[in-house]
């Protein structure tokens, strides 16, 4: 107010200045009609520059008028309309650059603020409705609304529910800013103007504007940046926020993966130390001790099955390690006749006596295409778990059948104690040990080998279990081509 | 605030700026005029009927697209015949002075009829109805009685032309065709309709230019202004400045009071003055 009242006071200074002066006095001092225009421009932009001009026109209109009627369009006549020219030039140019360069300032100080209002961390509709609200504060239009498309779901902030087919519906889908000049249905044009928000050159959402008035090409055209800069703001705070939830997922892992590796390191010590101090205790004995033939014959025995578990506890971690280490397993594939190959795996671990182990082979089986060693492998640590998770003296049924067009599936069925169902999807896992396995011994790598080296032949393994009836472990192996 | 952008169906906008406009009616009086012209120019016809079918052609043209394109604007039924009752009312006003110095009087009721029909909500898409806020009804004065005291000084103490405040029934004769005729006809079709239509499609500036033109073009082509230069020029300067002043208090208010209020004292200045 202050600033439109000294505009006017020097309009009419300067009228009753050029009307009382000398005719060549008023003629140098009509120039301070651009004083009031050009700071009306400067403040209050286009609209004040050019209007102050026209009004500085209309009041030194009559002079000069008065003069052309008397005189003639005379030369002083001439520079007298030619300073009307300048009078209302320089009004617009000054104040379309004070309008411009007060724009780009909104704009800045605008982005700043978006920018700031997602630092804090926040679910998607709480960024947007603060975004919402600091555009709103600053872009003076009646209704705005933010539109953003995440993971297949739709956060707006600012309107209801967006309507298929709507204006801003189509900037989404499109991509591309649309205008509408009157929504319909008001005194006064509704003017509607939505534009994408732009994440690596694609729409992620739109922000919509809506104003009784006018909304010019260049405000438009303002909007539609500042909706790519609050885009590439969302998509970085978007990023930013999985950066941080990746960190934290990542920090979880890397600790319960030191804790598991813990418990390996001791569990793993302990089933090293156990084979190694039967070997110790009866080296020693043989070594400080004479013991009669068939009493030796006994300890080399139990030596001979303590160093046999070293070396398969010293293969899994070698295979184990592979498999971690991205390598694949080195297989020697060959054609392997499944009858024989089962029997020689059972009749080992049937020296133990513990468990009725029941072998149910189909007749005339197809031989697999498959590595004998890791075949064995497989068929001994599933047989050999079996055996130690259920209860001595019950049964252990390995079975083998020809699966129609994909090879032959084996089947190791034990009625022990089973495995809890919060733990089946675990079991496959490098040194897992399900709960509730109390002092049977393991590191917790048997069946992850199983399956890699199943996985290796391109076969498939499925284990189902029961708590209290026992458990059913399946697997395929690929036939051999004839 | 519901927001449109997002919560209606969009669909682009297909009418184009002439429709529902009646054609028959505009041609019918523009045919009227011309075999008026021509029968007058064989002398078969007084130039009196000529001038009179003249003004109801220009005047009742003009209302009566309005008053479609305003009703169709807005989805509004108006009462049946109002576009022909407007004609008749011009005709009988402009008849009536022609017959009788007073009788000029007569054309106050045009604006009467359309008051009517303004206040029963039948011209909201011309921005007319009730309601009216003051400030801007104030505004649209000021801006009148500035533009209409600029023209009275320029005029007077520059170009030397008399006031006639003497002859007052010269004066209230020829205001009463501006308010009666003249303004009513050219706030109505180039502010109230068309630039209500054009800004409605474009952005101010190019509507307000347009409509601003064309009125100039209708008033500059009107054989009732004199043809000496500085009031052709005059005209020119004073009808842009009216013309676009209104246009912004149209858009600024959503009403068309304020501009029949600032071009009615405009011209109430300028019958002041003793021109043509």
């Amino acid at each position: 107010m202050r600033e439109l009242t000294a505009v006017a006071a020097t309009l009419v200074g300067a009228t009753l200045l050029t009307t009382y002066a000398e005719p060549e006095t008023a003629l140098l001092l009509r120039h301070l009609y651009l004083v009031p225009v050009i700071v009306a421009a400067l403040r209050f932009g286009l609209i004040g520059g050019g209007m102050t001009a026209a009004t500085a026109v209309l009041l030194d209109a009559p002079r000069v008028f008065a003069t052309i009627e008397r005189d003639g369009l005379t030369q002083p006549a001439a520079e007298h309309l030619i300073t009307f020219v300048l009078l209302i030039g320089a009004g617009a140019l000054v104040g379309r650059l004070a309008a411009a360069a007060h724009s780009q300032r909104q704009r800045f100080e605008t982005l700043l603020a978006v920018q700031r209002a997602l630092t804090e961390e926040a679910p998607l509709e709480v960024a947007l409705q603060r975004v919402r609200a600091c555009l709103a504060a600053r872009l003076g239009v009646g209704a705005i609304g933010l539109i953003v498309r995440q993971d297949d779901r739709v956060a707006v902030a600012g309107g209801g529910p967006l309507v298929a087919g709507s204006l801003a519906a189509e900037v989404l889908e499109t991509g591309r800013p649309q205008f509408v000049p009157d929504v319909g249905g008001g005194a006064r044009p509704r003017r509607a103007f939505v534009a994408p928000l732009l994440a690596a050159g694609e729409p992620i959402g739109a922000l919509a504007v809506e104003r009784e008035g006018e909304l010019t090409a260049a405000e438009r055209g303002a909007i539609a940046t500042l909706a790519a800069h609050c885009g590439l703001a969302l998509e970085n705070a978007r990023l930013a926020s999985r950066q941080r939830r990746f960190t934290e997922e990542l920090a979880e892992r890397i600790a319960s993966a030191t804790a598991t590796k813990s418990a390996f390191v001791a569990v793993a010590s302990h089933e090293l130390r156990t084979p190694l101090t039967a070997l110790l205790g009866f080296s020693e004995l043989l070594a400080k001790r004479t013991f009669e033939t068939a009493e030796v014959q006994r300890m080399s025995d139990v030596m001979n099955r303590e160093t046999e578990r070293l070396v398969r506890i010293v293969d899994d971690f070698l295979d184990l390690s592979r498999i971690e280490r991205g390598f694949e397993l080195r297989l020697s594939r060959s054609r392997v006749d499944v009858a024989a190959a089962v029997a020689s795996a059972v009749e080992v671990l049937r020296r133990a006596g513990s468990h009725e182990l029941v072998v149910e082979c189909e007749d005339a089986l197809p031989a697999v295409d498959a590595d004998a060693d890791a075949l064995d492998r497989i068929l001994k640590n599933l047989v050999s778990n079996a055996m130690k998770y259920s209860p001595p003296g019950t049964a252990v049924r390995v079975a083998a059948r020809a699966r129609d067009g994909a090879g032959v599936e084996f089947s190791v069925h034990d009625a022990g104690r089973g495995i809890p169902p919060e733990a089946l999807p675990h079991v496959f896992e490098p040194y897992y040990r399900a709960p509730g396995v109390g002092s049977a011994r393991g590191a917790g790598l048997g069946l992850a080998v199983v399956k890699s080296l199943i996985d290796a032949h391109g076969g498939v393994i499925d284990l189902e279990s029961e708590p209290g009836r026992g458990t059913r472990v399946t697997f395929v192996i690929p036939a051999s081509l004839p | 605030m519901a927001m449109w952008a997002l919560e209606q169906l969009w669909i682009p906008r297909r009418a184009s700026v002439f429709s529902d406009t009646p054609v028959a009616l505009v041609v019918g009086l523009g045919s009227a005029w011309f075999a008026a012209a021509s029968l007058a120019n064989a002398g078969w016809l007084p130039s009196a009927v000529v001038e009179v079918v003249a003004l109801t052609a220009t005047h009742g043209a003009l209302l009566a697209v309005a008053l479609a394109w305003g009703a169709a604007d807005a989805g509004v039924r108006l009462p049946q015949g109002s576009a022909a009752i407007t004609v008749v009312l011009i005709a009988a006003g402009a008849t009536a002075g022609a017959l009788h110095e007073w009788g000029g009087l007569a054309l106050m009721a045009t604006p009467l009829w359309l008051a009517g029909l303004a206040f029963r909500g039948r011209l909201r898409g011309l921005g007319l109805g009730r309601g009216n806020s003051v400030r801007p009804i104030v505004v649209g004065g000021i801006i009148g009685a500035l533009l209409g005291g600029h023209l009275l000084f320029s005029a007077s103490q520059t170009l030397g032309y008399p006031l006639r405040a003497e002859s007052w029934l010269i004066v209230l004769t020829r205001w009463t065709y501006d308010l009666g005729a003249n303004v009513i006809s050219a706030e109505l079709f180039f502010r109230g309709a068309l630039f209500n239509r054009l800004q409605r499609r474009w952005s101010f500036g190019a509507a307000a230019a347009l409509a601003t033109a064309l009125s100039l073009i209708r008033y500059v082509s009107d054989p009732l202004l004199p043809g000496v230069v500085e009031v052709v020029v005059g005209a020119l300067f004073y009808i842009t400045v009216l013309g676009g002043i209104n246009c912004w208090l149209l858009w600024w208010s959503g009403s068309l009071a304020p501009g029949l209020l600032s071009s009615a004292l405009f011209f109430l200045a300028y019958r002041l003055l003793a021109v043509g």
